[in-house]
């Protein structure tokens, strides 16, 4: 089972996507895709997020680039956060597979998560209804994420945007 | 006429063309498309309502791109612009049969009915 949630900042995504997976019997691993900058409002992002997982049982994978390569410990439930910081780190990041090659290496790596796992939840960001008028390069951006999103929902169970807390199933129903 | 609007590259002018049963190619026959750049050049409310009679009377199915989610633009220009596209938009789905927002590929129906 595959579901996507997609929501704006702060729209109480993440914590919705952890609620899906909490009744699955587990492992139940928590794929961090960050690579966090050295920032005190990411490390305090950080530190927010690891709180809000405290108790939960969740395992913290950190795998910022290749999930085709990734294996896991056990097959268990995967909670995969986010999407928009793997597609920056496969465009961007010196170990990613750069601009041609980023978006078969996101879906591809996401293909390969859900034949790995039995649950599969992956968070994205609504990014995309805030006009265009961005710096160079920062549409090369938009644009992959879009595109990862289209061919994700795809395949995906279950399709949502999250609102505050509350979600909105554009495919399937809540797992 | 059916309204098709959502975030960029949601896939909007895709689900026209399985709405109408055509390829990308005839698209231009029966829709348009990024009408939210149309709506910057009306003066006034009353030349907003004529676009949208406009685009309302002479196509199957009209494409808008919603731009409003962002930051308020510093740039006047800017800001007056999104503020008539997201106007364009509201007064487009009043005249539609039909409005469909897609959302990654997947159409939800917000108006009326149609077969996607």
């Amino acid at each position: 089972m595959f579901t996507l949630v997609i929501g704006g900042a702060a729209s109480g995504k993440s914590e919705y996507a952890e609620s899906l997976l909490l009744g699955a019997p587990g492992p139940r691993y928590y794929l961090a895709t960050m690579e966090p900058m050295e920032d005190a409002e990411c490390r305090a992002r950080i530190e927010k997020h690891r709180r809000q997982r405290a108790g939960k049982g969740f395992v913290t994978i950190e795998r910022g680039v290749d999930l085709a390569g990734l294996a896991l410990p056990a097959r268990g439930d995967v909670l995969l956060e986010d999407l928009g910081n793997l597609a920056a780190n496969e465009l961007y990041s010196p170990a990613g597979s750069g601009p041609a090659g980023a978006l078969g290496a996101v879906v591809e790596g996401v293909r390969h998560l859900r034949a790995e796992c039995r649950g599969l939840v992956v968070v994205s960001n609504e990014i995309f209804a805030g006009g265009r008028d961005y710096a160079p390069g920062t549409e090369t951006y938009l644009r992959l994420l879009a595109d990862a999103h289209r061919a994700l929902a795809a395949l995906a169970d279950n399709v949502c945007e999250v609102a505050c807390g509350l979600p909105i199933y554009y495919k399937g129903a809540k797992p | 006429m059916t309204l098709i609007t959502g975030p960029l590259w949601s896939g909007k002018r895709d689900a026209a063309c399985r709405l109408l049963g055509c390829t990308r190619a005839e698209l231009a026959a029966h829709a348009v498309w990024d009408v939210q750049e149309l709506a910057a050049a009306c003066q006034d409310p009353a030349g907003l309502e004529a676009l949208a009679d406009r685009l309302a009377e002479g196509y199957e199915i009209v494409i808008l791109t919603e731009e409003g989610g962002g930051v308020v633009p510093a740039d006047p220009a800017q800001r007056a612009a999104r503020e008539k596209a997201g106007r364009l938009a509201c007064l487009l789905a009043a005249r539609a049969g039909c409005v469909v927002r897609v959302f990654c590929g997947l159409p939800l129906v917000l108006k009326g009915e149609c077969k996607l």
